[in-house]
């Protein structure tokens, strides 16, 4: 109590107004929502046109003595529609509803550890609903966020099966640690990590993919201290909540639904045909003074004959094979989702069951994902609650191989069109890239099982005051089945391929406590109080041998042969399991938070986190990490009620400082590893890496306003929010001296500093809103300025992994480093170049490599519009991005493709040099790349003929839906039922010549994650689709 | 009580949770230093790490061979691309992860090297092998590295030109280039102590004999013919070594006499060579590298050389001039063999014959020995004819055709430019153009900025 007085004195902030009267009557009433009919509290009830004034209580009940001259009653509450009432005229009782004006406002939003109402947010929260997340078929859960959160960059992988997508939020500040957000499921942060395949077959495995979209209820993005801050030392990009369907009250109903769908590529590059091939191998060979034919790739190799290389050019041009055609074709999309709910007072249930095949547009690539969940909700008493969680998903990703690897990469590469898929004899042609052969001969699956748990304890202790108690347990398996045929290994005796799998496995828990204290000191004053401690542990396992051999078939097809080869393999200890690399690391962290409202228009928030980690070094064992933040609804204020144009407007703001802990496990610890080999009977024992002690998390200082608004009846509604996020004491493993015996050595640097600022705008206005049509339209535009703005090392100690970028004080993070290409030279068709004092020259050289392009856009966002006419409704939403440079890795060898190189040749390159006058885009062809004076070859060929404008706009969904109406419903015993048709990338707008301009490559690591978005390197374009689908509720 | 009884729950959950143990979680299987390298049964398996380092494909398990083939002058360089394009074209770059790994492991090799030195004080029985073996180790990579980064020795007069880092203790410090004449001495007196300290035998560890052997190398290439001929000279009258009759028998499991130091083949475990065979290999597919017609028709002129039907083919792969050299699964691999020994007191006994008699005997019977061998017994220098500069210019012909595919011929066009002051390339390039030799990678000059770089092409 001792409390509460004190809290009194600190804040005399309590009038109350009297009036008194002579004559006066009382009227009671109950305020209820118009759309649930449950009470509404802290609604201002007012005499108009005088100063007298009640509230509401919990329960929505009020009562309020008013003048005898008073006439009318004036209801009003945030997120509802002002509403005036006669007053009855003995008094009595007026029992209202009041209508949600902006559902927004009163929403409930999942913030860390708790719950709060949109309006009492004092943080930078977006929330993404399941309907949103579900209206597409996209590969995984978090690529159909894209557009739909202001400030969140999705760049979704490519077009296979299960893709990955770079997430980016509020833009990038880290370069060797994880610029990913944190996932956190239910409460617990799970294994997300894209890297735990590496970059095997030219695709970074995607973790979150098994995930069941179906499952969720609504994904929260926390973007600032306020928000994110409560993570601590894992905040710092931005963190993804996702929270799974509980059971709610009600008899039990179930939802079916489905999706069925085709799908294709979105964009293609397009290539010559074996005939220009020939032509153009011919005219370059030429060009570099050769006379006679020119030879071709997997052709006779008798250089010597002019008769045997006519007849090889005249057969090569009319075999024409397009290997593009000859990999991909029509995928099938089918969804099925089938869920349950139930809730009676005691107990409330959701359970749901999914079976998803998403085909790709490559032949024999598909994703198919299998689930189960089942929450469940158990009041025991009126203080005493458990919940539970499980579920579990298995993803199965047929892959195929791609970019570098091969498959649909070689299309776009080595697989020229002047080889054909079989020999004269009907083997397999085998002189140069044969993708087929190998789409035919080797089969490859990822299996990811992962089951999520967790257990809550709820216990109000006291009034107001609960302890709960959360474990929650993640359990992990996956397997990568490899087998190529006889006939890939070239093994005479029939049926004996090789299969092989490499499992890894293990878990992932967390515990955590919290005691939550929510008081309200009197109708003005509500106090909320958080303290929490949390211990995580996650580890994973793999073994440190193949488990392999020859066979007809894969292991997925025979899994007990699998289960004997591991056993027999551990049994002579030829294998062991060992913990995986990176793996393993523990958190343990304290936190706390309080939040303030005051008159329901003032709300203070303080927030701290400790958190000690095994990923830091013994140096720096634990980080502390506190963050503040407060909002005004300004709506409230007296000055402001007059205007009824505004509804609502309140302002926020947050500073705070978070950590990024996203790096990768034992950097701090040296690395001697004993071989996994003997040398002359004995052991061997390897020196890798020396460790460092200070190994510690990044940091950023994250400042946040924001104006949220809604004005002209609440039809147009939307959030202005500035940011400044400054990053530092950035993770690097900068270049050392090689000539130490490695590369890199991994440090925070100190003296680093990176900017990323930024305004977000979102808007939606109700165009049209009455009871038959709906028409709306909205949007969200981020502006992200990225600038590093300290940087102690010079631009080549960072490597952009295998890509080309750079890092350089006062520009953004990632930009490219090329030679500028001027044009042409008319005369000879040499290329010119700009060398560093902008003077043209002829001569190639790396000396005159300059900082132009970046990886970062100036805007993305998306747009949207929704028209509904009775039951049917029409939506759509584009997105974009606007600035920004895509660089073509690959474009520079597909430029060289008739040279020694041998590559295909991209059909925009035809604008090139031929002959003395010509005026053209791109320059004479060469038979070898060093033949353009000072060029040492196509690898040292970076310039900027293949970076381009990354700019795009998209229309990313298109949904024709019917809501089939209530009588024919109750006919058919349903309770809801809805149909729909829905495009995804249907039509896309970009001035990029290489295909698809949506890109996100194959990584190599965090790093190359970080600095090498929009680069490309054969990456196979954007999936397009069109899905029927049918939602039941019964 | 009950608010006393909830803090108390509380802290003691919290104490259990800020155990500072569920902090430590060392990566399994990863060893720091100190429980590294902790005994000498550790130091002995550390040592032989490098020797499955130094047979690595990155360095002479084929990488540092094909390296100096691109160099050279005896292959075809029609199809070559990327970094093969670059070196081959004498004009590579700060780029390539051809050149940047080789460099990487090498000195990884010497930095382990470095690290068994520094941990000396744990061996006991054993001691003076271990060190011997790291000192080899260390000479023999920064020979390697001096002669594939740096202009030869006797570019300049003083041999004050830009050689390579030297890097005598295990750190992450900032790399400076030392002068070619300070690598040198540091290979020198480091093989010199590996000599004193490393056993007469060693089974199929190196041995006394190894680090003679590579002391007669280097003063060889150094055209130091004296000490070339003396060292060259004590490791054949060891008597430990001969001539392998079957030329197959060279890159062989187990068969070949004339390993001074070798990298043994373990099962399928440890299969040294991969590289080369990746490059080089001609029975299963087209390999990598085909040599030029003037090279090949050299090479294959003489009808009786046995050689040619042990190592050369134009009827394997259709169109293609190959080696044959490496056409095996598996095979040892030889790093420094008796006929290279052979060849060495032959030319260098002949260098100094003029002032040393004895020497210019031994260098007629060497010459004739791998003469014999090489045509059936069908050719030799006639002893009456016996000039200095015949038994040269015969040497320096076979040491060619033995050698081949073994990245021998660049560091001969070099040797010779010094000596004779004349380009003996086959492809028109000065001995010391500035491409003859490779360009660091350019960590080094980000870790520091004032680090040396070596101008690049020139060549042509």
């Amino acid at each position: 109590m001792k409390l509460k007085r004190l809290l009194i004195a600190m804040l005399p902030l309590l009038f109350c107004c009297f009036s008194a009267l002579a004559q006066t009557r009382t009227v009671t009433g109950k305020v209820t929502d118009s759309k649930d009919g449950s009470g509404v509290t802290n609604v201002t009830v007012n005499a108009k046109g005088t100063r007298i004034a009640a509230r509401s209580d919990e329960d929505g009940v009020y009562s309020i003595k008013v003048p005898g001259d008073a006439a009318v009653l004036v209801f009003s509450s945030i997120g509802y529609t002002r509403k005036e009432m006669g007053i009855p005229a003995n008094g009595g009782a007026l029992d209202i509803t009041m209508d949600a004006a902006n559902s927004d406002l009163n929403e409930v939003v999942v913030v860390g550890y708790g719950t709060q109402r949109r309006r009492d947010v004092t943080g930078a929260i977006s929330k993404i609903s399941s309907e949103k997340i579900n209206s597409i078929a996209a590969p995984s859960f978090e690529a159909a966020l894209q557009g739909k959160a202001p400030g969140v960059q999705i760049i979704q992988g490519s077009g296979l099966a299960g893709s990955a997508s770079v997430v980016r939020i509020r833009g990038i500040g880290s370069i060797t640690a994880s610029g990913d957000p944190l996932y956190v499921i239910d409460g617990i942060p799970i294994i997300s990590d894209p890297f735990l395949r590496g970059n095997s077959s030219a695709m970074n495995q995607n973790p979150l993919a098994s995930l069941n979209p179906n499952d969720i209820e609504s994904v929260e993005v926390l973007k600032d201290a306020g928000a994110a801050g409560i993570y601590g030392s894992r905040g710092a990009n931005g963190v993804i909540l996702v929270t799974t369907k509980r059971g709610k009250s009600g008899k039990a109903s179930f939802n079916y639904n489905n999706k069925l769908g085709l799908s294709t590529y979105a964009n293609k590059p397009d290539f010559v045909n074996s005939a220009g091939w020939v032509q153009l191998r011919q005219e370059a060979w030429e060009n570099d003074g050769n006379t006679g034919f020119a030879t071709l790739p997997g052709y006779n190799n008798d250089q010597t004959s002019e008769a045997q290389k006519a007849a090889d050019q005249a057969l090569a041009s009319t075999v024409n094979n397009d290997w593009w055609d000859q990999l991909t074709g029509t995928g099938v999309i089918n969804e099925h989702n089938l869920s349950m709910n139930v809730g009676s007072k005691k107990l409330k249930v959701f359970s749901g069951l999914t079976y998803s095949n998403n085909e790709g547009y490559i032949k024999s690539n598909a994703y198919t994902r299998y689930g189960v969940r089942l929450n469940a909700d158990y009041k025991v008493n009126n203080k005493f609650k458990i919940g539970l969680t499980s579920a579990f998903n298995k993803g199965i990703n047929k892959r195929v191989p791609a970019a570098w690897d091969g498959g649909i990469g070689d299309a776009m590469s080595s697989a020229l069109p002047i080889f054909p898929v079989y020999n004269a004899n009907g083997t397999y042609f085998n002189n140069g890239a044969n993708p087929v052969r190998r789409t035919n001969e080797t089969k490859r699956r990822e299996i990811n099982n992962r089951f999520i748990g967790g257990l809550t304890l709820e216990y109000e202790v006291l009034k107001d005051l609960f302890l709960k108690a959360t474990g929650s347990m993640e359990y992990i398996t996956a397997f990568d089945d490899q087998f190529e045929s006889n006939v890939w290994l070239n093994r005479s005796v029939p049926d004996s391929g090789f299969r092989k799998r490499s499992p890894y496995w293990g878990y992932n828990w967390t515990t955590t406590y919290t005691a939550n204290y929510q008081f309200k000191l009197n109708q003005n004053n509500r106090f909320n109080v958080l303290l929490g401690v949390e211990a995580q542990e996650s580890k994973l396992k793999e073994y440190n041998g193949e488990i392999g051999e020859f066979s007809d078939k894969p292991y997925y097809k025979d899994p007990s042969a699998y289960s004997d080869r591991r056993d027999t393999l551990v049994n002579n200890n030829t294998i062991a399991s060992i913990e995986k690399s990176g793996g393993t690391f523990t958190f343990n962290s304290f936190f706390g938070r309080i939040n303030y409202t005051l008159k329901d228009r003032y709300s203070f928030q303080l927030l701290a986190r400790v958190d000690g980690s095994s990923k830091f070094g013994p140096n720096n064992k634990r980080g502390f990490f506190p963050a503040i933040s407060g909002a005004w609804t300004l709506s409230e204020e007296d000055f402001l009620k007059g205007i009824d144009y505004i509804n609502f407007l309140k302002l926020r703001a947050s500073y705070g400082i978070v950590g990024n802990s996203g790096i990768i496990s034992g950097l701090y610890y040296d690395n001697y590893r004993a071989g996994g080999i003997t040398y002359n009977g004995g052991p061997t024992l390897y020196y890798n890496n020396f460790g460092n002690p200070d190994i510690k998390w990044e940091t950023l200082r994250n400042f946040d306003l924001a104006v949220e608004f809604a004005v002209d009846k609440n039809r147009i509604t939307g959030e202005l929010a500035f940011y400044r996020k400054v990053t530092t004491a950035i993770l690097l493993t900068p270049g050392i001296s090689p000539s130490s015996g490695q590369n890199t050595a991994p440090r925070n640097v100190g003296e680093s500093k990176v900017l990323n600022e930024g305004l977000e705008l979102s808007l939606n206005y109700k165009v049209i809103d009455n009871q038959d049509m709906q028409w709306s339209i909205g949007g969200n535009i981020a502006k992200n300025f990225n600038k590093v703005l300290r940087w102690p090392l010079g631009p080549d100690a960072v490597q952009g992994g295998t890509n080309d970028t750079r890092i350089v004080e006062g520009l953004p993070i990632g930009v490219n480093y090329l030679v500028r290409y001027y044009g042409v030279d008319p005369t000879d068709g040499s290329p010119l170049w700009l060398d560093k004092s902008n003077k043209i020259t002829k001569t190639y050289s790396l000396d005159h490599r300059v900082y132009v392009g970046r990886v970062v856009p100036d805007y993305i966002g998306g747009f949207n519009s929704a028209v509904s006419y009775k039951g049917v409704e029409l939506s759509g939403l584009f997105t974009y991005v606007i600035g920004g440079n895509i660089y073509e890795s690959s474009g520079k060898y597909q430029f060289l493709g008739v040279s020694n190189k041998n590559w295909n040749f991209r059909e925009d390159y035809l604008d090139r040099w031929t002959k003395p006058g010509d005026v053209s885009k791109y320059p004479r062809l060469v038979s070898r790349a060093s033949s353009y004076d000072g060029v040492s070859s196509e690898d040292q060929f970076n310039s900027t003929m293949f970076l381009h404008d990354a700019s795009y706009l998209r229309l990313r969904e298109l949904t024709l839906s019917y809501k089939i109406p209530g009588r024919l419903i109750e006919r058919m015993k349903l309770k809801n039922a809805r149909l729909f048709l829905t495009g995804m990338n249907l039509l896309t707008f970009s001035e990029y010549p290489g295909g698809d301009p949506e890109i996100a490559r194959d990584f190599e690591n965090a790093q190359d994650r970080n600095l090498s978005p929009n680069i490309t390197y054969l990456t196979a374009p954007q999936q397009k689709s069109v899905i029927f689908g049918l939602n039941i509720t019964f | 009580m009950k608010r006393l009884r909830i803090i108390g729950v509380t802290l003691m959950i919290a104490g259990v949770f800020s155990c500072n143990k569920f902090l430590e979680r060392p990566p399994q299987g990863q060893l720091t230093e100190e429980d590294a390298l902790k005994d000498e049964s550790s130091l002995l398996a550390f040592t032989n790490s490098m020797y499955t380092l130094l047979s690595d494909n990155d360095f002479l398990g084929g990488r540092v061979q094909i390296v100096s083939e691109l160099l050279g002058d005896e292959y075809d360089g029609n199809r070559f691309t990327g970094d093969f394009g670059e070196i081959y074209n004498r004009r590579n770059s700060i780029f390539g992860d051809t050149k940047g790994n080789l460099y990487l492991k090498a000195y990884r090799i010497i930095a382990s090297s470095n690290l068994s030195l520094r941990n000396l004080d744990k061996a006991s029985a054993q001691r003076n092998t271990l060190e011997g073996q790291a000192k080899l180790f260390r000479a023999i990579v920064h020979f390697e590295m001096v002669r594939l980064f740096a202009q030869p020795y006797g570019f300049t007069p003083e041999n004050n030109h830009p050689g390579v880092p030297l890097r005598l203790v295990a750190s992450t410090d900032i790399g400076e280039r030392a002068t070619v004449k300070q690598v040198y001495d540091q290979v020198i007196a480091d093989l010199k102590q590996a000599d004193t300290l490393l056993p007469d035998a060693n089974g199929n560890l190196a041995t006394k004999w190894t680090a003679k052997g590579y002391l007669a190398k280097v003063y060889f290439q150094m055209n130091n013919f004296t000490e070339a001929y003396n060292y060259a000279d004590q490791v054949i009258k060891s008597n430990k070594y001969q001539l392998d009759t079957a030329y197959a028998d060279r890159f062989a499991i187990a068969k070949t006499k004339e390993a001074l130091f070798k990298i043994v083949t373990q099962n399928s475990a440890f299969v040294p060579g991969g590289e080369l065979r990746d490059q080089f290999r001609s029975d299963n597919k087209q390999p990598g590298f085909y040599f030029t017609p003037t090279y090949f028709s050299t090479a294959t002129a003489a009808p009786t050389d046995k050689r040619i039907g042990a190592w050369y083919s134009s009827t394997l792969q259709s169109g293609f001039l190959v080696l044959t050299k490496y056409n095996k699964d598996f095979f040892d691999l030889p790093v420094l063999h008796y006929t290279e020994i052979k060849l060495i007191r032959a030319e260098a006994g002949a260098e100094i014959g003029a002032s040393n008699a004895t020497a210019l005997a031994t260098a007629l019977t060497d010459i004739n020995d791998i003469l014999r061998r090489a045509y059936n017994g069908t050719r030799q220098i006639d002893p009456l004819a016996a000039g200095a500069a015949l038994i040269i210019s015969n040497t320096r012909a076979q040491r060619e055709l033995e050698m081949v595919g073994e990245g021998n011929r660049i560091q001969e066009i070099k040797r010779i430019g010094v000596r004779n002051g004349i380009s003996v390339d086959r492809r028109g390039s000065p001995w010391n153009c500035n491409g003859m030799i490779l360009q660091f990678p350019k960590g080094e000059q980000d870790a520091n900025a004032s680090f040396i770089l070596n101008p690049e092409g020139g060549c042509f």
